[in-house]
């Protein structure tokens, strides 16, 4: 199914949110939305409140400080909501994994429907892995859900 | 109100808004900024313990994902210590590489600011347009290391990839590119009426004040403070490339972003002569894996500050103790500072003018002294807020 | 090496028999150990006498009974002289040095939150870096705590 179709369909409107990473992933992320990579041309928006997204991208490792904080947000996001995390920090937690404020990947406090890899995942990665997260719930699947 | 004195300001059952810990707790008196009390540890990892579990090697990697905006000027700091630790010197080439790669992060590290900074006045405009140019510098990393971002080019003893003499040409007019590029956003910066009126007298930091609150980087040189650690501790190659240490009197954000657009074209200046004059030779040398006892200071000029690193060896080859101290943190006292008997709603690009990791500066949370009201506000709201003004 | 050795003879001058030993490793870096309680002269010496304005951060270092406070200070940006004091680790206490350096408040901050350090006259020792709900007393970078009876402990939470 074409992204161009899924736009016209629904357009996904992602909240970000860093829960203690580099910036790395998160400069990429935002990286997509400039002109070369333009996420905007497919309906997707970045949102600033949870209470207007449909999705969640996250980055980081997850410190214990911070931990409350994503949980409160996907709380306030209307279902159906979806998480996307970007990033090997939001995947395992890798390189912090063994730091002591930090929880590991995403997938330890929330339901993860989609991982996109890379440290940092190229723009392309990152809007591969959206797109490839609408086909999922396009089809019905990967309906995120709190641990 | 001085930074050094405090106010308790009881949290608790009378404010619940302000059960989640903040970033920054500002006591308002209507629009205006009282005092500020730092709380950091949002992105507290604990860095330095993960340090001394991993071997010498193994934390080149953790170093850089300290920050991933200025992830070589850990690297280097990193790689310096251990190679004096070590008593090896990077041969030559290797030190001219890392000239050239560190200047490419700086401007690099300067334009995803100006971005930013002009998104935060509410300016996307021009924040699209940095955005894009600063493409040019990722695509020259992309070819030289094979990383945007992370490009993991220093290792102890060396750096890991050369440049070779095929991208020189390459590099070159993405550098012509963007120097036309970057001069026309400094004669934007310094006649925009939108950034003038949001930036020049607003943030102001006294030279007095920015040497007694030990400021860093461009904050400190819009003060009209003239000290770069690549010129006052010189390290990798720049006692050999020229380059203009830049200030300005200002002492306000305007000042701040005169600095760095400047910067920018001080490095272009930096990196050609570095490819004009890098002398031939290794890239690195073989260095053991045990580190003999000792301890060492090491120090480089981050995009947005000294940064400093201590390190200390016990003849393993794990660090006995590893510090690092982040610019950001050390110019928090100096934001403090800029901030206090400021309007609320320069509380954005005061902040920004710091150039701190912007998503550590997200959630601010206040209490009106006079009012006795509390609540919270992340950066999107405030900007918001203040939009239209 | 002529001003470095040009500051370490002052500082003997001045410091005396509080002046435990001092090393220049090579240009631009100076370590001078000092007695604890020569702490404050010795700063003001060096801000005001000897130019050392700038304060680039603080260690604390763990050497096992003893916690060694490193305070990292540069001349005009150039030389770094680091002068060191040791404290022991049952009561580990210090004069601050924020009344002098009114930037060595947060650094003064973190080597507490670290290390258990208190820095007597610091306006405000609340937490700087440790989280919400963080153990009162666990100060991690202390050798004492294995990483992984720190996550244990933070994992429960």
């Amino acid at each position: 199914m074409s992204l161009f179709k899924w736009a016209r369909t629904k357009s996904p409107w992602i909240i970000h949110f860093n829960t203690g990473g580099c910036n790395g992933c998160d400069i990429e992320l935002v990286a997509a939305l400039t002109p070369r990579f333009d996420l905007e041309r497919f309906g997707i928006l970045l949102e600033g409140s949870p209470r207007h997204s449909d999705m969640l991208a996250v980055t980081g490792p997850v410190t214990l400080q911070v931990k409350d904080r994503l949980v409160r947000i996907y709380e306030q996001m209307p279902e159906p909501k979806h998480v996307i995390a970007i990033g090997t920090c939001a995947i395992s937690g890798a390189p912090f994994q063994e730091c002591y404020n930090v929880h590991g990947g995403i997938d330890t406090v929330l339901l993860v429907d989609a991982y996109v890899p890379g440290c940092p995942p190229k723009p392309e990665a990152i809007i591969d892995g959206i797109a490839k997260l609408i086909q999922k719930i396009k089809e019905g699947e990967g309906h995120g859900k709190r641990k | 109100m001085s930074y050094g004195s405090t106010i308790k300001v009881p949290l608790g059952p009378q404010h619940p808004a302000l059960k989640e810990p903040g970033n920054f707790l500002f006591e308002v008196d209507g629009e205006t900024v009282v005092d500020v009390k730092p709380r950091i540890g949002y992105n507290h990892r604990g860095v330095e313990k993960a340090f001394e579990l991993r071997t010498y090697i193994q934390n080149i990697y953790l170093a850089e994902r300290i920050c991933g905006i200025c992830s070589d000027a850990h690297t280097t700091c990193y790689t310096q210590a251990i190679e004096e630790l070590l008593g090896v010197e990077a041969p030559p080439r290797a030190r001219y590489i890392r000239v050239i790669i560190a200047e490419l992060e700086r401007i690099q590290s300067h334009a995803l600011w100006v971005g930013i900074a002009a998104h935060e006045i509410g300016f996307d405009t021009l924040f699209m347009y940095v955005w894009r140019d600063r493409e040019t510098v990722l695509d020259l990393f992309e070819m030289i290391s094979g990383n945007r971002i992370h490009y993991a080019m220093n290792t102890i003893g060396g750096v890991r990839r050369d440049i070779h003499a095929a991208m020189v040409p390459k590099i070159k007019k993405g550098l012509d590119f963007l120097e036309k590029r970057l001069k026309y956003y400094l004669d934007v910066v310094q006649t925009e009426q939108t950034i003038l009126k949001r930036a020049a007298g607003v943030g102001v930091l006294k030279p007095k004040d920015a040497v007694d609150l030990c400021a860093l980087g461009p904050t400190l040189r819009a003060s009209g403070i003239n000290n770069d650690v690549r010129a006052d501790d010189p390290y990798a190659a720049y006692d050999e490339v020229p380059f203009n240490v830049i200030t300005h009197d200002g002492c306000d954000v305007s000042s701040r972003m005169l600095v760095r657009c400047e910067e920018m074209l001080e490095s272009i200046k930096a990196i050609g002569y570095a490819l004009d004059h890098m002398p031939e030779g290794v890239i690195r040398v073989r260095v053991p894996m045990k580190v003999p006892k000792g301890e060492v200071v090491s120090r480089v000029e981050a995009p947005r500050g000294e940064l400093i690193h201590y390190a200390k060896s016990n003849g393993t080859t794990k660090p006995e103790r590893y510090k690092v101290r982040s610019p950001t943190l050390g110019n928090i006292p100096a934001l403090c500072k800029m901030l206090l008997g400021g309007y609320v709603a320069d509380i954005p690009i005061v902040l920004a003018g710091i150039d701190p990791c912007f998503s550590c500066m997200d959630r601010m949370a206040f209490v009106d002294v006079k009012k006795n009201k509390g609540w919270n506000w992340t950066m999107q709201q405030l900007r918001r807020k203040y939009a239209k003004k | 090496m002529e001003k470095e050795n040009e500051i370490v003879k002052k500082l003997k001058n001045f410091l005396k028999e509080n002046l435990v030993r001092t090393t220049v490793p090579k240009e631009r870096r100076i370590f001078v150990y000092i007695k604890k309680d020569a702490l404050k002269d010795a700063v003001k010496y060096l801000v005001k006498d000897l130019e050392f304005k700038h304060l680039s951060t603080i260690t604390g270092v763990d050497l096992g009974g003893e916690i060694e406070v490193i305070y990292h200070m540069a001349y005009k940006g150039s030389i770094v002289l680091s002068i060191r004091l040791t404290v022991s680790e049952k009561n580990p206490s210090v004069p601050t040095i924020t009344d002098l350096i009114p930037g060595a408040v947060l650094y003064e901050r973190e080597v507490h939150d670290l290390f258990g350090v208190n820095f007597e006259g610091h306006p405000d020792l609340s937490p700087l870096v440790l989280p919400e709900g963080w153990p009162q007393g666990v100060y991690p970078l202390r050798k004492e705590h294995k990483l992984e009876h720190l996550r244990e402990m933070t994992s429960k939470k």
